[in-house]
């Protein structure tokens, strides 16, 4: 690197991450990431991190949420000598119609998630896929609470179930979820019927929230924030709780199990498939077809040691939380969504399978400077110069599975000889849910609730969902769950965040040597890390599973336990509506960057302050992340406190 | 003059920079003719500074120019390198004299860039379109007095708060 060069990255550095005078070229916690981006930039290789210091500065409007671009009179800006847009709106109005806008994606973005979920439970009742019933006592269960007959075949069940689902998810607004109606703790529906915020069906709310937040329909504030609250408890109960319940009934409810984390996972001498994105179909089909002898034989005919499947960002987990049941054979979780050009850049990825969401635009560029083969396995799913799709369909996924396998295989030989990969890797333990932890426990709660009663452990966190480069890759959440862990707080973790945790080791019991006394004490004498992984970000509704299970044991409403949500690295639309959907479960959440709102004063302070009156949960803003620490344990002592422990 | 804690980076400055000394006069044409701007909004730690020329009292630029093309207006105090009878040859003596990165080269031509304080209009386009008020376009004084007054409100604000 010449000196100009040098000089550039460091005035560069300087300018990204606020509170940080690391100018040795760090833009990651990880030390893979910062590894792999030194590579990237040698070979001029654009990543996210050198397009995030083009975008500076960033519009200040926009940050503030006070920017319309609806109609062709915009676009339009709120500012001091101009309070209104041309129609009038002012910026309590853009910025809660933005903040809909946004919450929209997520819930449509989650509905399409559990619609191909429910199609695949369909087309396996009726014998179609190479996939089985996998947890039949959850399909029993949960088939007899919404009504069907229990006693069933398995099989007739599942397809019931599915047809449960299917016309929940698109059944009218004016017909309350039975979802919601069978599983939010009463106290919860008795707080979301005040506020007439129980959803209807999720397309049909999806439908609402959409025209509603069109110019000049609705224009009211507080209904727009109404709607985006019942669209998120939609999003919450159908798109969350139902999909994660799905999952386990087709692929199996998670099992504790070990696995790896962090880059140095991949193996330069395999045939290197990764499997990236959010729903875990297809990928699970290649990971069993992977594993075929004749599979083996053609990657070694290729001149390949054998085939391996690794995880990106929430398919990754999901493979990685189930590779003791549905998913054996897993090899390992390589990152989140920051690190997807990253792995692309080892040179040692043969074929990257892009199923529903968060494949960024960039990863093509990338994958061009080297062999790697990108393909779309999701009908949805479509990106500039990428002509592969082996669009996922239930009945034919066994197959397109193979196909997809031998792509990797063909593309072994093209691989170059330009092949770095970084030595970092950590062991993680994974398979959360309540009933692993039950099982854990030995069949109840109990020993978990009589260590929060103690004292012991002070209060649970939910330290979950994206990554976000605002101050650096995964600096945050890595930093929050640490500090909430050293303060006898446990730790739950979802999304983009178990990679970023996981790759730090903290997903270890070993790492319970960083918590407090008693957190420690109680990881030591069950053997598990003080930061739970719990899996993907859809996996947020087994969180809310838990949090629902928890105050069922303790009989009090989820905001009157010690617990706490934080999204330190948000980034994203489905975020939103989970952020949305926590504040409405009760929960403080904290965000990490500065959500767009604070261009209007009312909505701020109903977000943050006045929210609280009616739901329980509030937003708590804060980007310092010991701040935030702080503030999350302040919150679960207070509520110690108001419970007499 | 600059008023930095006003800007929110924005960057409707630039466009509109853009756009006055685009021939189409408008932002859509200035983008699609990629008329550069001549002012710049540095990020620095998350916060947005402009920069842009000073039309100093002792221009540098003006110092290192080896055609004479860079020249200060006796009368308006405007340091141009344009409409004179010498022509900028694209030498960047002035872009490296200019101790604010105020002038840069086109991104076409060989020729230096720099603000010309628009003489073509009232006052400066980006002052104009600043919807912060973080611009301004005066004499050194007037800004002096009126953030002169600014503190002294302040002050006795301070003393009955």
């Amino acid at each position: 690197m010449d000196s100009t060069t040098r000089i550039r990255k460091e005035e560069e550095i300087m300018s990204n991450c606020a509170g940080c005078d690391q100018k040795d070229g760090c833009v990651s916690v990880h030390a893979s990431i910062n590894e792999m981006h030194g590579r990237t930039r040698e070979m001029g290789v654009d990543t996210v991190f050198d397009r995030y210091q083009r975008q500076q500065p960033q519009c200040g409007f926009g940050m503030q949420g006070v920017c319309c671009q609806l109609c062709s009179h915009g676009p339009c800006r709120i500012t001091a000598k101009a309070p209104c847009g041309i129609c009038g709106a002012g910026a309590d109005t853009i910025v809660a119609r933005n903040l809909l806008r946004l919450a929209v994606h997520g819930a449509a973005a989650y509905a399409h998630h559990l619609e191909e979920l429910a199609k695949t439970i369909k087309a396996t009742a009726a014998g179609k896929t190479p996939f089985g019933i996998g947890d039949e006592q959850k399909l029993r269960q949960i088939a007899g609470v919404v009504g069907l007959d229990a006693a069933a075949p398995a099989p007739e069940l599942a397809g019931q179930l599915a047809d449960v689902l299917l016309s929940e998810l698109r059944k009218g607004s004016d017909e309350p979820l039975a979802l919601v109606r069978l599983f939010a703790p009463p106290t919860r529906l008795a707080a979301w019927e005040k506020l007439d915020v129980i959803p209807g069906g999720v397309l049909s709310e999806i439908r609402d929230a959409l025209t509603k937040s069109m110019s000049n329909i609705d224009t009211d504030p507080v209904d727009l924030l109404l709607t985006a609250v019942r669209l998120s408890i939609a999003t919450g109960y159908m798109g969350l709780v139902a999909t994660v319940t799905a999952q386990d009934i087709l692929l199996g409810t998670p099992a504790l199990t070990k696995s790896g984390a962090d880059l140095g996972v991949i193996d330069p001498a395999t045939v290197n498939i990764v499997a990236h994105g959010h729903v875990p179909l297809m990928a699970t089909a290649v990971l069993q077809a992977a594993q075929k002898p004749e599979m083996t034989a053609l990657a070694k005919a290729a001149g390949a040691a054998g085939i391996k499947v690794y995880g990106s960002m929430c398919t990754g987990q999901e493979l990685m939380q189930r590779s003791a049941t549905s998913a054996g054979g897993f090899a390992g979780q390589l990152g989140n969504w920051i690190a997807q050009e990253l792995y692309v850049a080892t040179g040692a990825v043969e074929l990257v399978m892009m199923d529903m969401n968060c494949s960024i635009p960039g990863l093509k560029t990338v994958a061009d400077r080297f062999h790697t083969r990108l393909v779309s396995v999701d009908r949805i799913v479509r990106m500039a110069g990428v002509d592969d799709h082996v669009d996922y369909d239930p009945e034919k996924v066994a197959e397109q599975a193979v196909g997809l396998v031998k792509m990797a295989i063909d593309n072994f030989r093209n691989r170059g000889k330009n092949v770095h990969v970084p030595q970092c890797k950590s062991a993680a333990v994974a398979g959360f849910s309540v009933e692993s932890i039950l099982g854990a426990l030995g069949g109840s709660l109990d020993p978990l609730l009589d260590a929060v009663r103690k004292g012991t452990i002070k209060g649970i966190a939910a330290v979950v969902g994206c990554t976000n480069n605002r101050n650096g890759h995964d600096f945050k959440s890595v930093a929050i769950t640490r500090e909430l862990i050293k303060k006898d707080v446990l730790v739950i973790n979802a999304g983009c965040c178990s990679s970023a945790t996981q790759a730090e080791g903290l997903m270890t019991p070993e790492a319970a040597d960083q918590a407090g006394e008693g957190l420690r004490s109680v990881c030591r004498a069950l053997g598990i890390p003080p930061a739970l992984n719990f899996g993907s970000c859809v996996d947020i509704g087994r969180i809310g599973v838990a949090v629902t299970a928890i105050a069922g044991a303790l009989g009090v409403d989820p905001s009157a336990l010690p617990v706490a949500a934080s999204a330190p690295e948000y980034l994203e639309q489905k975020a939103v509506a989970d952020g949305i959907f926590a504040v409405a479960f009760g929960l403080l959440t904290h965000l990490g960057p500065v959500p767009p709102v604070t261009g209007s004063p009312l909505i701020t302070s109903i977000l943050t302050r006045d929210v609280e009156g009616l739901t329980g949960g509030r937003v708590l803003v804060e980007e310092d992340p010991v701040k935030a620490a702080d503030a999350m344990y302040a919150h679960i002592m207070a509520k110690r406190s108001a419970l007499g422990i | 003059m600059i008023n930095v804690a006003a800007c929110n980076g924005c960057l409707t400055c630039a466009l509109a920079c853009a756009a006055a000394h685009s021939p189409s006069r408008d932002i859509v044409g200035a983008m699609a003719d990629h008329t550069p701007p001549r002012i710049f909004i540095q990020a620095v730690r998350e916060r947005a500074v402009p920069v842009t020329c000073r039309h100093c009292e002792e221009p540098a630029c003006v110092e290192a120019c080896m055609t004479g093309a860079m020249q200060k207006d006796p009368v308006s105090g405007l340091v141009s390198n344009e409409g004179h009878e010498q022509k900028c040859v694209g030498c960047w003596m002035c872009i490296m004299a200019c101790p604010y990165g105020a002038v840069t080269a086109h991104p076409t031509e060989r020729i230096a860039v720099k603000c010309d304080g628009c003489p073509h209009l009232d006052q400066p386009a980006c002052v104009s379109a600043c919807p912060n008020g973080a611009l301004s376009w005066e004499e050194p004084d007037r800004f002096a007095a009126r953030k002169g007054r600014r503190t002294a409100a302040a002050l006795l604000e301070e003393r009955a708060g």
